[in-house]
């Protein structure tokens, strides 16, 4: 039927073959983008995400513990521990042969995935100490149990780096074999633009969280698309080029229904998120405390490995690499690849340039 | 009637004209001296007409005029993306941004606060629990969950010292 629609192209005489093939192609591609627009805007599907079979291990207050089996081939069990806030963590498992979390455990990597959950006003006063001190150790204690393992791989992305980070610095006695930091600030005095905005100077925090308690949804969605406003317009331009590709619009919508579920912040968390780390920058400078105890970036000596993404601008290599310099590891690695914040862990670069790359590196150490 | 074109190109200049103000004045530049739009569009523009040209020259010849079309948007926005991040990245853009924001906190406490108020008036006028005390009781149920929890892990502590007994 298609091949059938595009052969009764009319011939163009006095254009060369190759041009009127490439018409004929542009056609077809024309029909297909109109039928797909079509299809998305009167009948439009609920993309299925999370495809990957997982078991909630456990829960404590909003946040799960999910388990995603493997055959295990390798003994150390992963944690995966992405940003609070913000997003939905199912960008790391979104779609089948696109998916982060399948594609480590298809490597013999037994992941656990820290999913928060989506806080409310009941939560605004958990503070970041409270999900370093109180929320993480209980999860990662959970993991060791669950696995059996006697040490654990701690994975962290975006701000789930400086949570981990936090964590372990302040425990050194915890079992952690490996830890891997993937686009997660370290040094905030090169946190781009949004320590430019977050500065003390220009950004009072205080007054922020005193009058709306909690950072809304739409706060954070309107911060990050600040962040970069052509996005939306290039984002639509290549949907619009590659709309004729079913594979592409599958992916298209999938991603697209993660980029619009902006989560929000527990006030006391923002607050302490802003201050602490983009206004005073203290976990690189060595001056933080968490429940009572200094941590230290020097306490992580297990093998670490940073990874910053060329085009990020919301953790630029720039604050990602000074991991590597302050850990106490002897086994240590920076890599920059190629991508932005997320596409660094989603999408077709991905599963190309960062997951062989974490998998293989953990794998040599697991 | 005039022309369409010359239509067409009076908009864009008012456009133009309209669009700097608005960044001048978002980035709170002096606007004592008059504006020359010309001036402060024309390294978008020169941007631009060198994607373009790039695009002719340097490009790979294709034929296929949706391609180089294609190729010619995504330097544009390229373009655009890299100026607008570096006009964000001044202390200026900071600034402004940091006022709007308290701006819209000055204006949004008090409207805030009444909202809440009336609500809970009727609210309580219907008989219903208001907002505050169904954050209440939520919080309740989380320091309860809190509790329960350091329970488990103290009967965890004592069952594994008996265990190792």
């Amino acid at each position: 039927m298609k091949d059938h629609l595009f052969t009764m192209t009319p011939e163009m005489p006095g254009l060369p073959p190759e041009m009127q093939e490439r018409m004929q192609e542009e056609m077809r591609r024309n029909f297909l983008r109109m039928k797909h627009f079509a299809e998305m805007v009167m009948t439009p599907k609920e993309p299925e995400v999370g495809p990957t079979p997982r078991e909630e291990i456990y829960r404590k207050n909003k946040s799960r513990l999910y388990r995603y089996e493997s055959r295990r081939t390798h003994r150390t069990p992963v944690l995966f521990v992405p940003n609070l806030g913000i997003s939905r963590p199912y960008i790391f498992d979104l779609m089948p042969k696109g998916s982060f979390i399948e594609h480590m455990t298809q490597q013999g990597f037994d992941m656990y995935l820290l999913d928060w959950g989506v806080f409310g006003p009941e939560d605004n006063d958990l503070t970041f100490e409270d999900v370093v001190t109180r929320i993480l150790p209980r999860m990662a204690d959970k993991t060791l149990q669950s696995s059996g393992a006697s040490e654990i791989s701690v994975l962290g992305y975006c701000m789930g780096a400086p949570i981990t980070a936090s964590f372990l610095g302040s425990r050194p006695e915890f079992p952690v074999k490996n830890y891997v930091d993937m686009a997660g600030p370290i040094d905030f005095s090169q946190a781009g633009l949004f320590a430019k905005w977050l500065d003390a100077k220009v950004f009072d925090v205080d007054k922020y969280v005193d009058t709306l308690g909690s950072i809304p949804a739409d706060m954070v969605k309107a911060g990050f698309k600040l962040l970069k406003p052509t996005m939306d317009l290039s984002t639509n331009l290549n949907l619009w080029w590659n709309l004729w590709n079913t594979e592409y619009v599958t992916g298209f919508n999938a991603l697209n229904k993660w980029a619009n579920e902006y989560q929000p912040f527990p006030g006391e968390f923002f607050r302490q998120w802003v201050k602490d780390f983009y206004q005073q920058n203290r976990l690189i400078r060595g001056d933080l405390r968490m429940g009572g105890r200094p941590v230290s970036l020097r306490n992580i000596r297990c093998p670490v490995l940073a990874v910053g993404a060329k085009e990020d601008n919301i953790a630029p290599p720039a604050c990602v690499k000074p991991l590597i310099g302050a850990v106490g590891s002897v086994d240590r690695e920076y890599v920059e690849l190629a991508g932005g914040h997320i596409s660094l862990i989603a999408g077709r670069g991905a599963s190309v340039h960062c997951w062989p790359k974490v998998a293989s590196w953990l794998a040599a150490r697991s | 009637m005039a022309d369409p074109t010359q239509q067409l190109m009076d908009m864009w200049k008012k456009q133009v004209e309209e669009g700097s103000q608005a960044w001048l004045r978002m980035l709170g530049a002096p606007q004592a001296q008059p504006l020359d739009p010309q001036a402060f569009w024309r390294p978008f523009m020169d941007q631009g007409i060198a994607a373009w040209s790039k695009v002719m020259t340097q490009g790979q010849a294709s034929p296929d005029l949706m391609v180089q079309w294609k190729q010619f948007l995504d330097q544009w926005i390229g373009a655009w993306s890299r100026v607008l991040e570096q006009a964000m990245g001044t202390e200026a853009f900071a600034k402004t941004l940091g006022k709007q924001m308290e701006g819209f906190l000055n204006a949004a406490s008090p409207a805030k606060k009444a909202a809440e108020q009336q609500i809970e008036g009727s609210l309580a006028g219907l008989g219903l629990p208001s907002r505050s005390q169904v954050v209440g009781l939520a919080k309740q149920v989380v320091l309860l969950e809190e509790k329960l929890e350091g329970l488990e892990d103290k009967l965890d502590a004592i069952l594994k010292r008996l265990e190792s007994r």
